[in-house]
């Protein structure tokens, strides 16, 4: 009996401080992958922005990124703080998104993160919006790079996320959705002068049996292979 | 030449104390203190020809088999088997020492075909190729790895300038440049997919996106 009065005098201060310790221990993890790498003159404003994610539970990992990507880099440290202040803003535009589209509250910080990617690969809002909407409990990543593939290869955002929209309803998601893009880009290359719409045309004719990916070929010599 | 306790030279035994020690001499015809020395000599040395009736050796396993066997417990036992140092004598034939040798040069030289690769259920395989004539060393720095350097480097084995590599990736977005000679940072140009760093100097990282091997989103 003692036993156990102990173990609850023990666990009740312990539970009251759970969330403190998360924020303390996210922390004081990120200090840790940062000291000895981040340059000392940066390190305090980044530990300040690092914060502040932690108190507004946005994702931190991609802050972390950012400050070890610019310090291997060698940029300096006005620009580095810059840089990883850009993208605490990009997280807060993302969770503004996400938590329009998505009804889980708090907004998955998976989702947050995608979405500032998305952003940051020039997608605009209202199509990340649109396309987080339709399957807001997936994944967006796969769906955001694939739109944002396709406006990278010029095509209309609006209907390069009409078709990304068609191709999950009949049933292609995930990172299916790659195939959906690489197929547009396919048809766009195709002989014949096709234009941007004739291709997304055809495409959105062999939905939703779009051709897989080609099996994994050994290394070439003709470009690099991740997706 | 005899030592004597204090270090010094002894002189020489008397002949005639030789010749009866070797039975060449009636030890009778010797003077009375040549006799007293002879009978010394030959007291001791048939001592040492006595052998005792048992070696010391003989006699330290004697006393140790009559002293009663410490008992020990099972466990006790197992734990001095194991902690107690033993020899263990490997005899190899020089063929097979050589073939052993081979094999595992062979596993530990030649590098493993990217196909070997073998991804986990939220990872897939990435490949790298850049051409980089004349360069010396391309390794990929990114998110992927902590933008640390050292940890996936590029061969260029034919030494034509195109440098390839492949790695086990976690599924998802990852950022990342080629160091070209330790120094150059570089975007994939065969990436198709680039993001602004974010550094205010316009530089773009290039952008990988790892399907799971699995195929599942």
């Amino acid at each position: 009996m003692r036993l156990l009065c102990a173990v609850l005098l023990l666990a009740t201060p312990l539970a009251a401080q759970d969330g403190g310790t998360r924020s303390a221990g996210a922390g004081g993890r990120s200090r840790e992958r940062l000291e000895g790498r981040v340059p000392a003159a940066a390190l305090p404003a980044i530990d300040s922005i690092i914060a502040t994610a932690v108190a507004e539970s946005l994702p931190t990992e991609p802050l972390i990124q950012k400050a070890l990507e610019g310090s291997a880099k060698g940029i300096p440290a006005d620009r580095l703080v810059g840089g990883v202040r850009r993208g605490l803003l990009q997280l807060r535009d993302a969770r503004i998104i996400v938590a329009r589209a998505v009804p889980t509250q708090p907004p998955p910080e998976g989702h947050v993160a995608a979405v500032a990617g998305a952003l940051a690969r020039g997608l605009s809002p209202s199509i990340v919006e649109r396309l987080l909407t339709v399957a807001p409990t997936e994944s967006p990543g796969p769906a955001l790079h694939a739109a944002a593939d396709m406006v990278a290869h010029h095509f209309d955002p609006d209907s390069a996320a009409e078709l990304l929209v068609e191709a999950h309803n009949k049933g292609v998601h995930g990172v299916r959705l790659f195939d959906v893009a690489l197929a547009a880009d396919h048809e766009l290359q195709r002989r014949g002068g096709r234009t941007h719409a004739d291709a997304l045309a055809r495409v959105r004719a062999m939905l939703p049996n779009v051709p897989p990916p080609a099996p994994t070929q050994p290394v070439t010599r003709h470009g690099t292979k991740g997706s | 030449m005899i030592a004597d306790d204090r270090g010094g030279a002894m002189n020489p035994i008397d002949s005639r104390l030789q010749d009866a020690l070797d039975g060449e001499r009636d030890p009778a015809e010797l003077p009375a203190d040549l006799r007293d020395a002879y009978v010394r000599l030959i007291t001791a040395a048939r001592l040492l020809e006595v052998v005792p009736p048992t070696t010391v050796a003989d006699r330290v396993m004697a006393e140790i088999r009559r002293s009663p066997a410490p008992t020990l417990s099972p466990a006790r036992r197992a734990a001095r088997w194991l902690s107690r140092p033993r020899a263990i004598t490997f005899r190899l034939r020089p063929a097979w020492t050589l073939a052993l040798a081979a094999g595992l040069a062979a596993i530990l030289l030649i590098p493993s075909e990217p196909g070997t690769l073998n991804p986990g259920e939220a990872q897939g395989v990435a490949r790298f190729v850049g051409h980089f004539p004349g360069a010396r060393s391309v390794e990929v720095v990114g998110s992927f790895n902590d933008w640390s350097r050292g940890k996936l480097h590029l061969q260029d084995d034919d030494h034509d300038g195109v440098w390839d590599g492949a790695a086990v990736l976690p599924a998802g977005q990852h950022e990342y440049m080629f160091v070209v000679d330790g120094e150059r940072w570089v975007a994939d140009p065969l990436a198709g997919r680039y993001v602004d760093d974010g550094f205010g100097a316009g530089q773009q990282n290039s952008l990988l996106v790892v399907r799971p091997a699995s195929g599942t989103p």
